[in-house]
């Protein structure tokens, strides 16, 4: 079970690496939202996982910081400038 | 952990399908062309592969407040990825920012 | 069941350096700062996989979460005020 457990994490980890190349060339500064959004889901999927693997059931709440902090890394990226409405 | 036991089983299966959806999700995001293409698959990614997965850990989870916790967890995450893909799309059809690097 | 989690061990080094190698030599301020959001994700994935649920909760939530909005805010500002000055006759020179 542990081996299924961690072959599945191994598998979130190379995709994380994989959407990394779009985080690193992605043309627009929304590609590079979306694909660091991924990885925040992937985040939240290996440390509920993880939290099987090491046998640490704490481990469940750092997942629940981790969906927040996607919510609120959005917010802000999607927030519109206060200069240009000056203008 | 008994590996032959059906519930395990079942548990290993839906963790398979939701790790096929997040390595889905990020082959869309490389190869799609399109801004909104790229979105479409994200969205897929994040609510389906993540609910396959909690799905799955609620299956061998320990006990039922566990449980309670993890379908709680997908709750807030396909709200939050409802809203952020919304955002994000909205913001790209402006064009709002997009050309200040 | 240890050669698979060594292997996680590799792979989420490897990944972290490389994302912070990017995110130093990163030029422009909101790829870098996207770039250090993914590096706290990760860096609170070490905390969790060295059973130091605390330590991960703190970084996620302080350290990518707070300070990567902070800063993405700070980034924003930074290009507007930029492209403000460099519109401006006669200051061009100063802009950098």
């Amino acid at each position: 079970m542990t081996d299924a457990i961690l072959i599945v994490i191994l598998i979130l980890m190379a995709s994380v690496a994989a959407g990394l190349v779009r985080v690193a060339i992605g043309p627009t500064p929304s590609d590079r939202m979306m694909a660091a959004q991924l990885m925040g889901t992937s985040g939240i999927a290996v440390v509920l996982l993880l939290a099987n693997v090491v046998e640490v059931t704490a481990l469940i709440d750092v997942a629940l910081i981790f969906s927040l902090l996607a919510a609120i890394a959005v917010t802000a990226f999607t927030r519109r400038r206060v200069q240009d409405n000056e203008e | 952990m008994n590996v032959a036991d059906p519930l395990n089983w079942t548990a290993i299966v839906l963790m398979g399908t939701g790790a096929f959806f997040f390595v889905a999700g990020s082959v869309g995001l490389l190869r799609l062309p399109d801004r909104f293409s790229r979105l479409h698959a994200l969205t897929k990614a994040d609510n389906v592969g993540l609910g396959f997965i909690i799905l799955a850990l609620m299956l061998i989870a320990p006990d039922p407040f566990h449980a309670v916790k993890l379908a709680l967890i997908w709750l807030l995450v396909v709200f939050a990825g409802a809203t952020g893909a919304h955002l994000i799309a909205k913001r790209a059809l402006r064009n709002d920012g997009e050309d200040s690097r | 069941m240890s050669e698979l989690l060594l292997l996680f061990d590799l792979l989420l080094t490897v990944t972290l350096l490389v994302l912070a190698t990017a995110a130093i030599m990163s030029r422009e301020p909101r790829r870098a700062v996207i770039l250090y959001i993914a590096f706290g994700l990760l860096l609170a994935l070490v905390w969790a996989r060295l059973r130091a649920p605390d330590l991960a909760l703190a970084e996620a939530a302080i350290g990518a979460g707070l300070s990567g909005a902070l800063m993405l805010a700070a980034a924003r500002r930074a290009t507007a005020a930029k492209r403000q000055h460099a519109s401006q006759p006669g200051t061009k020179g100063e802009t950098s």
